[in-house]
């Protein structure tokens, strides 16, 4: 478990802000092919692990992050602009669902001066929301983005393959193991018999005499 | 006309707030908790306009409220008027020429350190709490939160009661003080106005040109406009 020092020993007062980090991937063959957007809520701009978090990237709100000793599926929400249309195009024309989200907390000195930070959240966004609030002569839209932690994403991946020819051949193009699943899909037809011709497509066997089979050709569904 | 600036020499009552961000709790022991956010701390003020101008009189003002609007801000003092410029009135005893000689060595979070002071005895008070102090060229007013007296050192530190907002470099420039410093304003509610009857105004040749009070819809809540520091 990390130890935060700022936080140590319940201090009585504690000097801190939020840094928001989403990494947006313009390609998904191409990792290292990303846009990156940053905010805090800080008063000037901090550079955190390298990368620089810009004070006027206008977070408004960071929602509130599970925290507990075991593993959880916890979201959060992240409240970008009250104002900029830009977030609007970055959500609008980007890849952004799919995109990372880090959300880090840095400690202050009484001087104003960072002196530490402690990473909250690691997740990917995955859905987000526009939302446009325009009231007599007041108008003003927040952006939000909605991100899951990654044991959501794990537990919510599909793993292996499937048993049709899509998605063989997504591994191995040349693989035509499964290209006939579709002709054989859904129609009935005997284990064991003897082929023999048939009127319909795919029907294997063609139906089969249970009496002279003794029930070893059970019809399969 | 510069509306806000008017607003200013013309109102009857200022609120003045300067609080933080915070997060308070107390615990079950009763021990508090507080938290802050060090944010940019914008200065706001609220001023209370008495219905006082005449229609005639206020046209020019009525007309840079309505330019200004709840978006435009103002570069805006308490110098340029006799009757207020005891406001943030300098407190320190240096001179104005040993003023304009400070310069800035580095301003990094809250620690304004200055040097080029001058050769005064160490007692002399430079600064006094609540004396405002902005860098040169950037309409940013900090406070001194204590007293800072000459010393012996070639440089003081002041700690200023926000951190240091200002995007550029600032060091080696010099500082401004007291009431000629300037405040960036903008007022977001910016109050409508209502002409209620009375005040009646004639020109010279006996024309009426106005009969009516100026009356806002509310006091202006001034906010420091800290996007382009």
């Amino acid at each position: 478990m990390d130890t935060i020092p700022a936080v140590e020993n319940s201090p009585p007062q504690i000097n801190s802000a939020e840094f928001v980090r989403i990494t947006i991937y313009n390609d998904y063959e191409v990792p290292a092919d990303t846009t990156v957007l940053t905010a805090s809520s800080a008063y000037k701009d901090e550079t955190i692990d390298a990368q620089v978090f810009s004070a006027v990237g206008g977070l408004m709100s960071i929602g509130g992050q599970q925290k507990s000793i075991r593993v959880t599926s916890a979201d959060t929400t992240v409240a970008l602009s009250g104002i900029q249309g830009t977030l609007i195009n970055t959500v609008l024309s980007t890849k952004i669902r799919g995109s990372e989200l880090e959300i880090w907390r840095g400690f202050y000195n009484t001087s104003g001066e960072l002196t530490s930070t402690a990473k909250r959240f690691t997740g990917i966004i995955t859905s987000y929301n526009i939302t446009e609030d325009r009231a007599g002569l007041d108008d003003s839209f927040v952006v939000s983005v909605n991100a899951s932690s990654y044991k959501t994403v794990l537990a919510n991946r599909i793993a292996g393959r499937k048993t049709n020819k899509q998605s063989w051949q997504f591994f191995n193009t040349d693989d035509s193991s499964m290209n006939n699943v579709y002709s054989i899909a859904q129609q009935t037809f005997d284990f064991g018999k003897e082929v023999t011709a048939t009127s319909g497509r795919g029907r294997g066997g063609g139906g089969g005499n249970r009496d002279d089979d003794g029930g070893r050709n059970q019809q399969q569904r | 006309m510069a509306a806000i600036q008017t607003i200013i020499d013309n109102c009857n009552g200022m609120t003045i707030n300067r609080r933080k961000v915070v997060g308070q709790q107390i615990t079950r022991n009763q021990i508090p908790r507080v938290s802050t956010t060090p944010t940019k701390n914008p200065w706001t003020m609220e001023l209370d306009m008495p219905t006082s101008f005449q229609y005639n009189d206020a046209r020019a003002l009525m007309e840079s409220t309505d330019t200004l609007d709840r978006t435009g801000y103002e570069d805006v003092t308490f110098s340029n008027n006799t009757a207020l410029n005891w406001i943030y009135r300098y407190q320190g005893s240096l001179a104005v020429s040993q003023l304009n000689g400070l310069t800035i060595n580095s301003f990094v979070g809250n620690q304004l350190v200055l040097s080029g002071l001058p050769a005064v005895n160490a007692n002399r008070v430079i600064f006094e709490p609540n004396d405002l102090i902005q860098v040169a060229g950037y309409p940013y007013p900090f406070t001194s939160t204590t007293r800072i007296t000459r010393g012996t050192g070639a440089t003081v530190t002041v700690t200023t009661h926000r951190p240091n907002i200002i995007t550029a470099v600032v060091d080696t420039l010099n500082i401004v003080v007291g009431n000629a410093c300037t405040f960036r304003l903008f007022c977001p509610n910016m109050p409508v106005y209502k002409l209620t009857v009375g005040g009646a105004q004639y020109s010279t040749g006996g024309t009426l040109v106005g009969n009516a009070l100026i009356e806002w819809s509310a006091p202006f809540q001034l906010y420091e406009y800290v996007g382009t520091s």
